[in-house]
């Protein structure tokens, strides 16, 4: 067996080699974490000065507050249906580019370019295309007038917040998928054809069961990535309108604390909503993770 | 003999190839147009170096790769435009290609799952499979945790569980080790003689082909170079390529002249009486050369240049007019290094090929 100790014979260097990243690590992301669950159990000043500890009365104000849990259900709402379309719109891409049907050569580079787009930039340009007077949609309401309102309709609104999430999720999700489906030995592909399976039944026989660990990895990230990546969307497309519809857990936090100045409420919010990241995470490697055969 | 042998003889068809090709395009020609044909039940093994062709061929038999052109007959159906699935072939893949997810139960019932089998029937056939091949312990195991062999007798129930009328495999064998290999070639043997499948092997190991094959089908850039039974190709091979490609240590191959009376090497020394003229190849098994011996024939000189003692005997290399002669001898025999050695061709196991084409000249030293 080889021990770290036989890697490196000076026993600092690997503790400085990696402490430039971990102090990274600490300062952005450690010290925010732990202030967030800090001022949860504190009142803030709007503009700095003193705080008073208030123990739990922040959450007591907070989860009794019908908006907190509008906000909370639409979160949970975008999280379910824009993940999983954001992992089966891909897998149904990465399936035919597998497949090697015509033009897979080329969809599998464009696919990956909108990796390179920033989530706001996403969001203008969906809220271009998404317009109901010039967009793609503008012809369906010259027929049916009124039926495309992301502006007036909450669910229109909701639905475009949806597509954009899905775009932006498609090339990181569709590289891995890829990857997965083509690491699949050919003669696999030969022995479920022989055994009798069409290519629709290997599909599910097969590649699907084979490509597991690079399912439960996407929607892992996708289900915490969604509840924090639609921020850029919400902030360029809706505001978080039209009469709140939009406004998921992550935008009202940045309204609440930036717009509203109630520093501490955000903070509350911030801290449950980490927990929910953390305790649905935990909840998919127990109840999923443990089912998936990662040997080939 | 059981339900599943009767079944599986019963279902076992002729395969019959005719001006079969394959081609990706003008100049890359895998296999020109090929005539052959396998009879029911028999055990085939198609043998030759890597890129002769030989995979192609076997996985245009099942559906794997399409034709170029002719025709392919499973029985008397022709297959050569039908699905994998509807041309009753099964197929063992060199890296066993189980599916890892299933059960070893799952992974032979499949077949019938997909062909919608009932349960019960399913179970029954798998179970009597299972027990033929010594899995019946295994059934609830994943592949993962099963050893090689046992791996490959899942692959071959996998294969034998849906009663084909032919039965293919593509070197099952050269991913097991020494002595596994040796026991699997032993038990597929046994098992053809029990369920007589028309089996069609593919293997570059010349020893596979000898021990199983009722006849040996061997192919070089996609043409068949002889196609015959192990011991016609071991004592007659067609070619120069069959006799330097069967045999360990293989043929040893001379390039003679012949003067009207007499065979010579290149240094001029007579190896065999023979009213022939021009360029010949001359083939000798490097057992039926007899050192210092009287026997028919003429004596040659050549010098020893080294000895490999191998227990059951020993290979001598012997430098002859400047080539290099493979000669076996009893382990044992008292030789000295760097000898000069005098060699005896007996006329009666002398073959001789054609120098241009490699052809086999059948009777040129008489009757063989």
């Amino acid at each position: 067996m080889t021990s770290e100790s036989t890697l490196f014979s000076n026993r600092w260097l690997p503790a400085l080699l990696v402490a430039p990243f971990m102090l990274l690590i600490v300062l952005f992301f450690y010290v925010p974490i732990f202030q967030a669950f800090y001022w949860s159990f504190f009142l803030e000043q709007p503009f700095g000065g003193g705080s008073m500890f208030v123990g739990l009365d922040n959450f007591a104000r907070v989860l009794s507050d019908r908006e907190f849990w509008q906000a909370g259900w639409r979160t949970i709402l975008f999280m379910v249906t824009g993940s999983s379309l954001a992992v089966l719109v891909p897998l149904i891409l990465a399936v035919a580019a597998d497949r090697k049907i015509r033009l897979s050569l080329p969809a599998r580079n464009v696919l990956v370019w909108p990796k390179g787009v920033a989530g706001a930039s996403i969001g203008v340009v969906f809220a271009f295309v998404f317009n109901p007077f010039v967009g793609i949609l503008a012809p369906l309401n010259q027929a049916f007038p009124g039926i495309w309102a992301p502006g007036i309709d909450g669910t229109d609104a909701f639905i475009t917040l949806i597509a954009a999430h899905v775009w932006g999720g498609i090339p990181f999700n569709f590289v891995i998928l890829l990857a997965g489906l083509q690491s699949i030995p050919r003669t696999m592909h030969q022995a479920a054809a022989m055994d009798g399976a069409g290519p629709w039944r290997r599909i599910f026989d097969v590649q699907l069961p084979l490509i597991m660990p690079q399912l439960f990895l996407t929607l892992v990230l996708e289900f915490t990535e969604s509840v924090t990546s639609a921020f850029a969307l919400i902030d360029t497309i809706t505001h978080g309108g039209p009469g709140g519809a939009t406004t998921l857990l992550v935008y009202k936090i940045y309204k609440d604390g930036f717009s509203g100045y109630d520093l501490s409420g955000a903070s509350t919010q911030t801290a449950i909503l980490m927990v929910f990241v953390i305790l649905l995470t935990a909840a998919q490697f127990v109840f999923l993770g443990r089912r998936i055969n990662y040997e080939r | 003999m059981n339900a599943i042998d009767t079944a599986i003889r019963a279902a076992a068809a002729s395969i019959t190839v005719k001006g079969l090709t394959k081609a990706y395009d003008a100049q890359t020609v895998v296999i020109p147009p090929m005539d052959v044909e396998l009879k029911a039940g028999e055990f085939t093994v198609v043998l030759g170096p890597s890129g002769c062709g030989k995979s192609t061929l076997l996985q245009m038999i099942a559906g794997l790769e399409r034709v170029s052109g002719g025709k392919i007959l499973i029985g008397a159906r022709e297959v050569q435009d039908l699905e994998p699935k509807h041309r009753g072939c099964a197929m063992v893949f060199q890296n066993y290609a189980l599916y890892p997810h299933m059960t070893v139960f799952e992974n032979m019932a499949y077949s019938l799952k997909v062909a919608g089998m009932q349960k019960a029937e399913r179970t029954e056939r798998v179970a009597a499979v299972a027990k033929m091949l010594g899995l019946a312990d295994y059934l609830q195991r994943k592949p993962g945790q099963l050893s090689g062999g046992q791996r490959q007798r899942v692959a071959i129930g996998r294969a034998i569980v849906r009663e084909p009328g032919v039965l293919l495999f593509d070197e099952p064998l050269s991913n097991l080790d020494a002595q596994l290999r040796h026991d699997m070639r032993v038990e597929l043997a046994d098992l053809h003689r029990r369920i007589g499948a028309t089996t069609v092997f593919v293997t570059h190991d010349q020893v596979e082909a000898m021990t199983l094959a009722d006849r040996i089908l061997i192919l070089n850039k996609g043409r068949i170079e002889q196609f015959d039974t192990p011991k016609a190709i071991y004592h007659h091979p067609a070619s120069v390529f069959v006799a330097k490609f069967i045999g360990a240590p293989p043929m040893n191959i001379l390039s003679v002249t012949g003067d009207g009376s007499a065979l010579r090497l290149a240094d001029g020394q007579v190896v065999a009486n023979a009213p022939l003229t021009g360029a010949y190849q001359l083939g000798l098994r490097p057992e039926d050369i007899v050192v210092d011996g009287k026997a028919d024939g003429h004596a040659v000189k050549a010098k020893l240049r080294f000895r490999e003692d191998l227990g059951s005997h020993s290979v001598l290399a012997a430098d002859l007019g400047g080539s290099i002669v493979r000669i076996a001898t009893p382990f044992g025999a008292e030789i000295a290094d760097q000898l000069e050695l005098h060699l005896n061709f007996p006329t009666s196991r002398l073959h001789l090929f054609d120098a241009a084409t490699g052809r086999a000249i059948p009777g040129a030293f008489g009757a063989q």
